[in-house]
This record gives C-alpha cells, sequence and structure tokens, in this order.
C-alpha cells in the first residue's frame, strides 16, 4: 500500500519530502531491528492488546503505527491545505505509550512544521475581523491558519513537557533547535528561545553543541527574524547568566562572539534622520503657509490620504519582518546594553573577594579556569567589541581590568598567587589597550598600570603552561601598535625583552625580538643601548645603574644598560633568530636622524606563529648537502678510550680459558655420551618389549598349532 | 646438517642442561630472527637515501614527507639472504698428507660421570636381560630382527615429534660405528705434540694441514660425530691443547707463510691473491678461519669467547680473503656484543670496530646497520642494571658510526628524519597511540645516540643541518609534554640540549624548560608517606603516586640546579653572563623565599650566591672594555685568557654538582 503510494509520489517529491521519505525509511529499517530485539520486552503489552486487537501483534502494530505515520505526514506535505487537519492525528500519535513511536512522531512532525510554515508571522484574526463578512477563500486561509497555529503551539507544548524528561531529552531539544534554525520568525519563538537557551550550558555535550549552534546560527542569520530574536535571546542568555551566578560552560559565552554589529547603522542613518526632520519641518511650514490660502476640502482629501498611507506602512511593517533602521538601531543598542550587561556581571564577578579561589587554580588553569570559567570568553568578546562600549562604560571597565591584570595585589609580592592565570591577565591587559586604541580622544586613562604588569608579567611566561600567542599578542597590542612611548620605559622593555629572549623558546624569542626592533626603530635615542658608551650615564634618567630586579620599568635605569644580550643571540641555534639578532646590533650605526625608515612587517603574532614548533618541523628539511670535513681526523676514538683494548686483553688468563675449554670439553663428551648411551638403553628396552609381543605371538602360534594338531589329531583318529 | 644435529643436541639438553640450553636457545633466536622485508643499505647510502625518500613521497603525504615507517627498528633492514648461502657447505676437511705421523696410544679416559653413570648402569643391566631371553628363545633374536626394520620405519616419521630422549637405533650403531672406524685417526696428546712441534719448525709443512683439521673436529666436538673423515678428539687435554695452540699460533704460521707482515692494508692483502703461495694456503686459512666461527656459534662460556675472539682478531685482514665469512662474522659479532657481558661485549666491540675500519666498505655498511639495529632492539627497557651496558652499546654505536661520516652521516640523517616525522605524526594527531611511540626508551635512546654522535662529531665535521634538526626534534618533545608528570623526559631534553649547545657552541636557550619544577609543589606534610626513591635516570614518566610526594619535588629541583647550572657555565666567561642568569636568577629568590624545604634552600641559595659572584666579576671586566655588541670578534675574544687559566669559582662550582649527577 506504502510502496504504491510512494510510486506515485515520486515524481511530485520535493527536496523536503525525499529527505523525510529518506529519514523515514531509514528509521523504519532500524527500528524494525530494534523491535524484534524488543519483542520480548513488548509481549507484556501485546498480551494486553491481545484481548482487544487479537490478531495484531505488537510488532505489526509498530509497523502499522508508522506506515500511519508516514502516509499522514506525506498527506501534508503533498497537500497541506486540505489535509491539515491531519495535525491532529499526528499530535496524538506522539502521546503513544511506545517511546519510539512518540520519537518517530516527534520527528515526523518537525519536518513537517518545517515544510509547511509559511514565511510570516500569523495574526489570528481579532473579534471585530470575525464578525465581518469574508469570502470562502479568505476563510479557508483563515481556518487553515488557525489550525496550523493551534497545532503548532501544542507541539510546542508537548516538546517542552517531554523535554524534561530524560528519555526524549535529546530528541525534544534536537528538534526545538532545529526549528529555532528553520522558522525563527514564526510565533511562540518566545517559548522555543526560552528553553533552547536553558540547555545552552547544558552537562551534556550533544545537547549544549546543540543549542549553542542553534543560537549562533540565529545570530548570524538575522535577516530571517530582522534581529528581534537576536535581542530577545541575548537578554535572555543574560538573565541566565544571572541566574547561573557566573557558573555557566564557557561555551554559552562563546556565542555572543559570533554577533555582528552594524556599526554604520547607527552613524549614516541617524545623520540623515538628523537632518530630515527638519526638512519635512521646514516644507511643511512652507506647505502650511502655502496651503493656508488652499481650499479647505482639499486639505481634508490631502490628510485623509496621508493617513491611509500611515496606516498601511503601519501594516506593512508589522507584518513585514525588515524592521526599519531606527527600529534595527533600536534593537542593536539593546543588544549591546545586554551584551555588556552580562560582561560587566562576568568581570565584577571575577573580582568579588568574597568568593574563596584556591591558589592552585592559578598554576593549573589553562585558559579555562575552574572558578571562572566565563571570563576568558568574556575577555574575548570584550576585545571584540570593544569599540562599541559606551564611554560611560569605559573608566568602569578600565577600574575592573586595571584590578583583575593583578596590579592591586603586585605590590603584596604576591602577584603568582594571583587567582587568574598568566594568559588571562595578559588579556585583560590586551582588551584595556584595545579599548583605548579605539577611544583615544574620547579618554585619558594613564596606561602606566598596564605596562608594569607586562613587564613583569613577561617573567611569568612559561611556555607549556600559558599560551605563546596570548604574549605575542599583548606585545603586539601594547608595544608594537601603540604610540610614542617614554623614553625610560621603551629602554626599559627593550632590555627586558632582549634578556626574554635569552631565555625563552625561539618562537617567543622572534616575538619579543620583533617588538623590541620596532621600539628601537620609533625611539632614536633608545638606540644608544647598542652601544658600550664609556661613559655610560649621558642618558640615564634618575636611576644610574641598571636594576634588572625592578618591578617598575620606569625605575629599571635600563637606559644605562648595553645589549649585550644581542652578542649572544647572535649565536643562537636557530638562523632566523642569528639574523635578527645581527640586524638588530646592525642599528647601531643607522643614522639617528633617520627614523622609521624601514618598518619590520612582521607583528609579534605572526612572527610567534612562524616561529612556533609545530610549524618548523613541518618546514621542508633542505635536501641532504655533501658533507664538508673540516678536519681530518685519524682513526681516533671518539669516546671509549683505547685503554680499553688494553683492558680487555689483560684480562684474557691462559690457564684458566685451558681449564674452561676442558670443561666445556667435558660438557660436550657427556651430552655425546649421554645421548648414546640413552640411544642404546632405548634400544634395549625396545627390544625387551618386543619379547612380551614375541612371547604373545609364540602363544598364538602354539595354540593354533596345538589347534591344528588336535584337527590332525582327530582326523587321524 | 647443522640443524639436524643441533636438534639433536637441543633435544637432550632440554632433559639434562637447563642452563646449558638457556644460552643457547637466546643465542638461536637471536639468529633466527630476520627481517622481513627487503634492505636498501645494499646499494650506495646516497641511492639509498633518495629511494626511501622517493617510497615516502609516493605513499602520499608529499607534502610533509610524514614517513609512514615509525618503527625505529625497521629503518634499515638487514640483508640475510647471503649470509646464509655458505653455511650449509662443510667440506671443512683436509686433505692430509699419510706421512704425517699419528702416534697410536690408548689413552680413552672413561670417566663417566653423575647422570652418565647410571644411565650406563642401567644399560648394563637391561642389555643383560635382553642377552638372557635372546639366549634362552633364539627365535627371538629372528623376530627382533624382523620387526626392527617396520619400528625403524615408523621411528623415522615420529623423531622429531617425539619429546622423549628416544634416539632411534641406527643413530646409536652409527655413532658407535664412525667410532670404531675412526680409532685408527685417534689425536692423541702425543701426536699433537709432535703436529705443534713440526708446525713451530717447518710451517710449510703437512703437520699445519693436519693441526687444522684437528682443530676443525674439536670445534665441531659434540655436534658432528657422523663425520667420518675428522680424527677423533679422545680427552679434554688435547681438546684445549688443539684449540688453545691453534688460535695462538695461526695467525703466525699464516703470517710466515704468506710473507705477511703484523701491519698490512686491505691492498697488499688483496695482492696476494695473484700468488702462486696463495692455492696452497687459502684452504688452510678458510678452514681455521671456518672452525673459529663455528667454535664462536657453539661456545658459551665468555671468557673462551672472548679469548677466541682476541686471538681471532689477530687475522681480522685476512677476512677481505673471504666476503662470505665476513658477514658471518658481523652477524656473530655484534650478536655478541649486544648481549655479552662486560668484558666479552668490549671485545665484541673492538672486532667489530677493526672489522669496519679495515675491511672493505660494504662490511662497513654492514656493521652501521646491524649495529644500529641491534642497539635499537636492545634499548627498549631502562633499567639501573642495564645503564652501564646501554651507555657502553651506545658509545660503541657513536664510534663505528664515526669512522667514516660520509659514509655514515646520511644514515645518521635518514634516522633523524624518521625521528622528526614520528614528532610530526604525534604533534598533529595528539594521539595517544602516537605519543607513546615518543616516550619510550627507544626513541629517547636513538635520540640520544644522535645527539651523542653529534656532539662527538661536530668539531671535525660540518653537520650543521643535522644539529638544526635534531634541537627543533629535542624542542617538540619537551614541547609536546607539558606537566609534572613527564618532568624525567623534559630534563632529558634539556640534558641533551646542554650537550649540543657545549659541542657546537651555539646559543640555546633552555632555561624556561626547567622555570616551572621550581614552581611544583609538592606536599610538604608527607611524612606519613614513606620515603620513596625515585631515579630519574630510568624513568620518562612519574608514577602518578610519586606527583605529590616531597622527594619528587626535591629530585625535580635538584635535577633543574644542575641543568641550569650546566647551561650557565657554558657561558659564564661571555660577555653577556648577566643577562643570561637575570631571569633564572629572579625566579630561583623567589623560590628560596618560599620553599620550606631546608635542603633545597641551601642548595638553590648556594647557585644564587655562586651565579651572583660571577655576575659581578664580568660586570666588572665588561665595563673594561669599550666595544659594542655588535662588534663580533671583540666578543669573541673576550677573557679568552681567562678561560685557559686555572677554573673559575663557578666553573668549580659545576664540578661540585657535576660529582652527584644522575645524567
Amino acid at each position: 500500500m506504502k510502496d504504491g503510494e510512494n510510486d506515485t509520489g515520486v515524481a511530485k517529491l520535493t527536496k523536503a519530502e525525499r529527505r523525510l521519505k529518506i529519514k523515514k525509511s531509514r528509521r523504519e529499517a532500524k527500528k524494525l531491528a530494534e523491535a524484534k530485539v524488543d519483542a520480548s520486552k513488548e509481549n507484556l503489552h501485546s498480551e494486553v492488546l491481545a484481548k482487544v486487537e487479537e490478531d495484531l501483534s505488537a510488532e505489526e502494530l509498530f509497523a502499522k503505527k508508522k506506515i500511519r505515520l508516514a502516509e499522514v505526514g506525506i498527506a501534508l506535505i503533498e497537500n497541506p491545505e486540505a489535509n491539515i487537519k491531519s495535525l491532529k492525528e499526528l499530535l496524538q500519535i506522539c502521546d503513544d505509550e511506545d517511546h519510539n513511536i512518540v520519537k518517530l512522531g516527534l520527528m515526523s512532525l518537525l519536518a513537517v512544521f518545517k515544510d509547511i510554515i509559511p514565511g510570516y508571522h500569523i495574526r489570528l484574526p481579532t473579534e471585530k475581523e470575525l464578525e465581518m463578512t469574508v469570502s470562502k477563500a479568505v476563510q479557508q486561509t483563515r481556518l487553515y491558519e488557525s489550525t496550523l497555529l493551534r497545532s503548532y503551539k501544542a507541539y510546542l507544548q508537548k516538546l517542552i513537557t517531554l523535554d524534561k524528561q530524560t528519555t526524549f531529552h535529546h530528541v525534544a531539544v534536537r528538534c526545538m533547535c532545529s526549528l529555532l534554525d528553520a522558522v525563527p520568525h514564526f510565533n511562540f519563538r518566545e517559548s522555543l528561545l526560552a528553553n533552547v537557551v536553558k540547555n545552552i550550558s547544558s552537562s551534556d555535550d550533544v545537547v549544549r553543541k546543540l543549542c549553542c549552534e542553534a543560537i549562533r546560527s540565529l545570530f548570524i542569520n538575522e535577516g530571517k527574524h530582522g534581529g528581534r530574536a537576536t535581542l530577545e535571546a541575548v537578554r535572555l542568555i543574560a538573565d541566565h547568566v544571572k541566574f547561573h551566578n557566573c557558573q555557566l560552560h564557557p561555551d554559552s559565552m562563546d556565542v555572543f562572539l559570533s554577533l555582528t554589529f552594524d556599526e554604520d547603522l547607527g552613524k549614516s542613518e541617524s545623520n540623515e534622520e538628523k537632518v530630515k526632520p527638519k526638512k519635512k519641518k521646514r516644507r511643511q511650514n512652507q506647505e502650511g503657509s502655502n496651503q493656508v490660502q488652499g481650499s479647505d476640502r482639499k486639505k481634508v482629501r490631502q490628510e485623509l490620504m496621508v493617513k491611509t498611507r500611515e496606516e498601511v506602512n503601519a501594516d506593512f511593517k508589522a507584518i513585514s519582518f525588515a524592521p526599519d533602521s531606527e527600529e534595527r538601531r533600536r534593537m542593536q543598542s539593546e543588544t549591546l546594553s545586554a551584551v555588556f550587561e552580562t560582561y560587566f556581571r562576568i568581570l565584577k564577578h571575577s573580582m568579588d573577594p568574597s568568593l574563596s579561589r584556591s591558589k592552585t587554580n592559578a598554576v593549573a588553569a589553562t585558559g579555562a579556569s575552574g572558578s571562572q570559567p566565563l571570563l576568558a570568553s568574556c575577555l574575548n568578546g570584550l576585545g571584540k567589541f570593544s569599540h562599541l562600549i559606551d564611554l560611560d562604560f569605559m573608566g568602569d571597565l578600565m577600574g575592573c581590568l586595571k584590578k583583575l591584570a593583578g596590579y592591586s595585589d603586585h605590590f603584596e609580592g604576591s602577584s603568582s598567587e594571583s587567582y587568574l592565570s598568566v594568559s588571562e591577565r595578559l588579556q585583560c591587559c590586551i582588551v584595556a589597550f584595545r579599548v583605548m586604541k579605539n577611544n583615544l580622544d574620547a579618554l585619558n586613562v594613564d596606561l602606566q598600570e598596564f605596562f608594569v604588569q607586562l613587564y613583569n608579567l613577561l617573567l611569568e611566561h612559561r611556555p607549556d603552561r600559558d599560551r605563546g600567542e596570548v604574549l605575542a599578542e599583548a606585545l603586539k597590542a601594547m608595544l608594537w601598535e601603540g604610540k610614542q612611548h617614554d623614553m625610560q620605559r621603551a629602554a626599559a622593555f627593550i632590555k627586558r625583552l632582549a634578556t626574554f629572549s635569552l631565555s625563552f623558546g625561539s618562537a617567543e624569542a622572534m616575538a619579543a625580538l620583533v617588538t623590541l626592533k620596532h621600539l628601537l626603530q620609533k625611539n632614536s635615542k633608545c638606540r644608544n643601548l647598542l652601544e658600550n658608551d664609556a661613559g655610560g650615564g649621558s642618558l640615564s634618567g634618575l636611576v644610574v645603574k641598571y636594576q634588572p630586579e625592578a618591578t617598575d620599568p620606569n625605575l629599571s635605569g635600563a637606559l644605562a644598560s648595553v645589549l649585550w644580550e644581542l652578542s649572544l643571540l647572535a649565536k643562537h641555534y636557530n638562523p632566523s633568530i642569528s639574523s635578527m639578532a645581527t640586524s638588530v646590533s646592525s642599528m647601531a650605526s643607522m643614522n639617528p636622524a633617520h627614523n622609521q625608515v624601514y618598518l619590520s612587517t612582521a607583528s609579534p603574532p605572526q612572527a610567534f606563529k612562524d616561529l612556533s614548533i609545530e610549524r618548523e618541523l613541518f618546514k621542508p628539511i633542505g635536501k641532504p648537502v655533501s658533507l664538508n670535513r673540516k678536519r681530518t681526523r685519524g682513526r681516533d676514538f671518539v669516546i671509549i678510550s683505547p685503554d680499553e683494548v688494553q683492558k680487555v686483553e689483560n684480562t684474557i688468563d691462559e690457564q684458566e680459558v685451558q681449564r674452561r675449554l676442558e670443561d666445556h670439553f667435558m660438557v660436550l663428551r657427556d651430552i655425546a655420551e649421554n645421548e648414546r648411551l640413552r640411544g642404546e638403553l632405548n634400544h634395549t628396552l625396545s627390544s625387551i618389549k618386543l619379547y612380551e609381543e614375541y612371547k604373545r605371538q609364540k602363544k598364538q602360534r602354539y595354540t593354533s598349532n596345538t589347534g591344528r594338531r588336535n584337527e590332525n589329531g582327530e582326523k587321524v583318529k | 646438517m647443522g640443524k639436524k644435529l643441533g636438534k639433536k643436541a637441543r633435544k637432550f639438553a632440554k632433559k639434562n642442561l637447563q642452563s646449558v640450553l638457556k644460552r643457547r636457545r637466546k643465542l638461536k633466536s637471536m639468529f633466527k630472527r630476520k627481517a622481513a622485508s627487503r634492505r636498501v643499505g645494499n646499494e650506495d647510502a646516497a641511492e639509498g637515501y633518495e629511494k626511501v625518500k622517493s617510497e615516502l613521497h609516493a605513499r602520499g603525504n608529499s607534502d610533509d614527507g610524514a614517513i609512514l615507517n615509525d618503527q625505529l627498528e625497521n629503518l634499515f633492514v638487514e640483508d640475510d639472504d647471503h649470509l646464509n648461502e655458505d653455511v650449509s657447505d662443510s667440506d671443512g676437511y683436509l686433505s692430509e698428507d699419510p706421512e704425517c705421523p699419528y702416534i697410536s696410544e690408548s689413552e680413552n679416559e672413561d670417566d663417566s660421570r653423575g647422570q652418565n653413570k647410571e644411565i650406563h648402569l642401567e644399560l648394563a643391566k637391561q642389555k643383560r636381560k635382553l642377552e638372557r631371553l635372546l639366549e634362552k628363545d633364539p627365535k627371538f633374536a629372528e623376530f627382533v630382527e624382523s620387526r626392527r626394520s617396520d619400528l625403524d620405519q615408523t621411528r623415522s616419521e615420529e623423531i622429531y615429534s617425539d619429546d622423549e630422549g628416544n634416539t632411534s637405533y641406527l643413530d646409536g650403531v652409527a655413532v658407535r660405528q664412525s667410532q670404531i672406524s675412526h680409532d685408527d685417526k685417534v689425536l692423541t696428546g702425543h701426536t699433537i705434540d709432535v703436529w705443534c712441534w713440526l708446525v713451530m719448525e717447518q710451517p710449510d709443512g703437512s703437520g699445519f694441514a693436519n693441526l687444522l683439521n684437528g682443530f676443525h673436529a674439536a670445534s665441531q666436538y659434540g655436534i658432528n660425530f657422523d663425520d667420518n673423515s675428522s680424527p677423533r678428539i679422545p680427552n679434554r687435554a688435547v681438546f684445549s691443547k688443539i684449540l688453545t695452540f691453534v688460535l695462538c699460533e695461526a695467525d703466525g704460521v699464516f703470517r710466515r707463510l704468506l710473507g705477511v707482515p703484523d701491519s698490512c692494508s686491505k691492498e697488499c692483502i688483496l695482492k696476494l691473491k695473484s700468488t702462486p703461495k696463495w692455492k696452497t694456503v687459502r684452504p688452510l686459512m678458510k678452514s681455521y678461519l671456518r672452525s673459529s666461527l663455528f667454535l664462536l656459534n657453539q661456545v658459551t662460556d665468555s671468557q673462551i669467547l672472548v679469548f677466541i675472539l682476541s686471538r681471532l682478531r689477530a687475522s681480522v685482514i685476512f677476512f677481505t680473503l673471504f666476503p662470505s665469512l665476513v658477514g658471518r662474522l658481523i652477524k656473530i659479532l655484534v650478536h655478541l656484543w649486544a648481549t655479552g657481558e662486560e668484558s666479552l661485549s668490549s671485545s665484541s666491540f673492538f672486532f667489530i670496530r677493526d672489522i669496519a675500519s679495515q675491511l672493505s666498505s660494504d662490511c662497513l655498511d654492514t656493521c652501521l646497520t646491524r649495529t644500529y639495529n641491534a642497539f635499537i632492539a636492545h634499548c627498549k627497557f631502562v633499567e639501573p642494571t642495564n645503564l652501564k651496558h646501554l651507555k657502553f652499546l651506545m658509545d660503541s654505536v657513536v664510534e663505528i658510526y664515526s669512522l667514516n661520516i660520509q659514509k655514515s652521516y646520511q644514515k645518521v640523517l635518514l634516522s633523524v628524519q624518521q625521528l622528526a616525522s614520528i614528532l610530526r605524526q604525534a604533534l598533529k594527531t595528539k594521539g595517544k597511540e602516537e605519543l607513546k611511540k615518543i616516550h619510550n626508551w627507544q626513541y629517547v635512546n636513538c635520540l640520544d645516540l644522535w645527539v651523542k654522535f653529534i656532539t662527538c662529531n661536530f668539531r671535525d665535521h660540518d653537520l650543521q643541518q643535522l644539529l638544526f634538526l635534531i634541537i627543533q626534534v629535542i624542542r617538540g618533545i619537551a614541547y609536546l609534554f607539558p606537566g609534572p608528570r613527564y618532568v624525567p623526559l623534559r630534563f632529558k631534553c634539556v640534558h641533551m640540549l646542554n650537550h649540543l649547545s657545549l659541542s657546537s657552541r651555539v646559543f640555546i636557550p633552555v632555561a624556561s624548560l626547567v622555570f616551572d619544577c621550581l614552581e611544583y609543589r609538592g606536599n610538604s606534610n608527607s611524612d606519613t608517606m614513606k620515603r620513596m626513591q625515585i631515579n630519574f635516570s630510568s624513568l620518562v614518566k612519574v608514577p602518578k603516586q610519586f606527583l605529590k610526594s616531597r622527594d619528587f619535588h626535591e629530585e625535580c629541583v635538584l635535577s633543574a640546579v644542575e641543568l641550569l647550572v650546566a647551561h650557565f657555565v657554558q657561558w659564564s666567561y661571555h660577555i653577556s653572563f648577566p643577562e643570561v642568569a637575570t631571569i633564572p636568577l629572579i625566579l630561583l629568590k623567589r623560590f628560596h623565599e618560599k620553599t620550606n624545604v631546608e635542603s633545597l634552600r641551601r642548595l638553590v641559595k648556594r647557585l644564587i650566591d655562586q651565579v651572583e659572584q660571577n655576575i659581578a666579576f664580568i660586570q666588572k671586566k665588561r665595563e673594561e672594555v669599550s666595544f659594542s655588541p655588535n662588534d663580533q670578534a671583540s666578543v669573541e675574544c673576550f677573557l679568552q685568557l681567562e678561560k685557559t687559566g686555572p677554573p673559575a669559582p663557578f666553573t668549580r662550582y659545576y664540578s661540585s654538582i657535576l660529582q652527584n649527577s644522575w645524567f
């Protein structure tokens, strides 16, 4: 029956239908197999059923239900208008006692809804509208829409209730997520969203991934819903974070990174609109003055026209989901404020001293620390959206970041025990600089503290614990991109970076050297560090002697030092580093007036990446060069001392060897002798054994002989 | 032939001589192992390299050249085929001159011992019984004879599966018969004495051939009774006399026969081939060398082996003339070298080294391949007990690879590239299996081997490319295994880097690799835990239960200090020493402030003091110079005078630290 239907339907199948069918047939096959396994379990069930439908076994019932499901579904997709009522039947199937049928039903309904839901928001007719007489077509449409809406609502309610049951959790979440992804413009989005957001930091990996993906696609495809859903989702997430006191999975905060904000939207159109009303007014004034003389009738008609136009516009606006720019701007700013509200909440929460944080966290932390799971993601977000932060927040934000970067507890001599990981603290610095960079004119905040932080954090870097990319990023944001630096500070950083590259791996060293070179290029006076001035302190400021252990770059007295590091770095095993070091040290001869002759193009993160171990190892290995012998060497021993030979020779004692040889001979002889004796023994034994056999045979022969003899004797007789 | 008899002997030994057998089994299994696939080593090394390369490309992944062959053992494949070809030909018997006297004399020893005596008694008893039966019934004898032929047929089929030491009747008969038939060729003590005297008096006489036949018989004693042509050896004195005399004197006799001086190159030996004398000497020499090899295979006592090796080594140059024997010799030697005890191992090594340096380059190739493979096969496990042996093996491989760098360089490069590609694979996937391929002793030891090779040869050869590659690999390992569990592995890496840096005089920053050891916090109140001795030298990975222990923490700091000192001492005379030490010093001071373990405090304090002292010294000297950092020539000359003078305090400190080092 079903097959026949399928055959006729082949020509008409749309993509969605085909998918549905494939899915269904696959499912069917699977379920059939499962059903067989479950047969024993369902025996009980079938016994009950047997009283009602005696002939039907559980399996048949299952198959029948499935076929019914498929029929209804296909019919619905083929002609939704005519078969809209069957939605009800499908919903009823979902109340079945068999879990598998329920799951199948949910999935079928999902497919059907995805297919038949129209591309607009359905508004149910008001009572007033209902009273009006309308054409049959309209009536039918209304009926259709209201049925659709009602069943959709019922379906959603079903999903929401099933979501709470563990057996259906996955299916329900999957259905909700795909609905949110496919029809975010449609009615009842709110409840859908609320449920998806609820699961956004589920401990179940699959569920969490699904939900995050759904939200993310919501953010990316704003065209589908005109941005309203974005706002709702962001608000819901914000509430969620608040409710859970920032203890969520970092994935749930990462979704914000997919948000896009149209910067131009605000500015250009607001300018236009600022101009517009004025013009309008003027025109109206003009019109008004002109029309004073006009007839009243004309005026009334005109007013009517304006009124109808506005009405139509309003209606259009209500239906279409492309909101006008003002609406969008409003939504965007609300979204932004919700996002930042969340971010600030997380920041504040991280700073909350009441929270007890174990020291081990700082050591163990890599990215997402135990007590502050959301911080890393939050800092990422702040970095990304720093240009959108409201100026009013700015001061507050910088305060937070400063505190978080660990400035406050630094002077207590316990910087290593501050509870954030080095990477997180560096990220704080980076964010602060990003924010400042984007709002240069607006703010005048002293960034000195952040420099102090960086200066000290350079010592805390551990290549296998902290992420080097963050460090390189920080170097870029704070030193490489920055404006002119104070000479003292620049010199301090130059010295520290040079020292740093003497202790760390090539990638970090390269990032440091690139920054160092850049600093030297921009601060021509610092090039004095490259030269060993006998007199020394012509430039040295307050501090006459270099203090390598100073914690404040301004007090380190680095101007009095010489960059001896470069001479050692020139011997670095990595050719890129050694050539970099040589090129830096050759800058000494550069004309001081020559400012920024050639700026190296590679930024610190780029340099870091280029020399990272992965990259280096994957570099093609050059063809083996023919070997050049630098020096000829005789046949000397390389490691082992030749005395060993003598030692070995001396240990030989001929007497002992002779004795041992004799022993060896005896052993060999014994083996041979033993073997021979055993051979003979066995031979003898087997011969003796044969005797038994011989005796038996003899006996037989004897008896047969005697028998024969007897016979003979009888014959004789 | 050898096989069959060997089987018989084995069967016997399994029952009666467990300890002897154990050793022999080890030996046999060693020889039986054959490489599965074709070998590349036969061709020219460079060609082989290209071939492997192209194979790799053919297997895909050409962009990163990932070598799929990640079993270190399979890098160089040995070629066993040509070694077996002449194992079977055993025409060891030399035609004897009838004039040469056999002096008959009955001196058969009859001192059956222990078990043999019992069997003997039993045998006599049973024989008497049988005889009685036969006497009783003469017809029985006929019956026995008739049954015997049937029995033998079935027996011959089951002879190999038969576990019982049930040697067939015929074998026993054969043994007896051969004994009987050769009673006239028994080598008595007097015969040997006369022969020896003859040989010493006139080396080109016939005595030598007879003696060598005796030597051959002795080498085959206990195994080759079937060999009808061999003379019989009646007692132990004769046995040892023949062996010691021939081994001691044969080399000299041959040299006198051929007129070859003691030191003689391969070329001048090869010239001999065309001389008329060679025709007569060749079979003699071949017999001698073959018998010696046979002896090496049979004897298990290490002192005898050392003796044979030391004597045979004198004639190493003669092996040039018998290329087929060299392969066998190398195989035996490598086995003895890898498995033997101390003196045996080292004497085998010296022999191998002589072969590699004095014989043809093909032999060198074989030596390179075989020693590498044997080393790789033996370095899978490191325990405190085999550390010394492993070190010796590693040193020997380095020695042999250093003989001819031109030749070995390609092999080394290939091996290091294989290590790199395994690492690359692990970096890419981070899979458990891939990581396991790296944190094992085989990988680490192989790496260590080449590090040693480079450090030994960097001064004389241009190994820049190899050096760079191996540094990258080591750094990659240190990067791939973070965390306290792999501290021993990382320390090993740092140690290797220090070595490389010292020998190549390039700067390799290692400080950051040990910094985090100054931060691991062991459980300071672990008094309840029993003190466990942790020895990093035989660990790559720390067992979990140690991680929190105080011992582990202490060991970490101790090793870290040692490695830092080794790093510092290299640059202790460099003008930039104060800067090298700056960051480590800051961290050490912090550690010193915080730690509550008194012994570590003292240790670290001493280091800090020493470093600061040296910093002050360099800074003082530095103020006196006027050149700038970009003046490399002057930088190089800085403090050169002091360097050659009496050791500075820091150097002395380093040697004191070095004394109780585990590396």
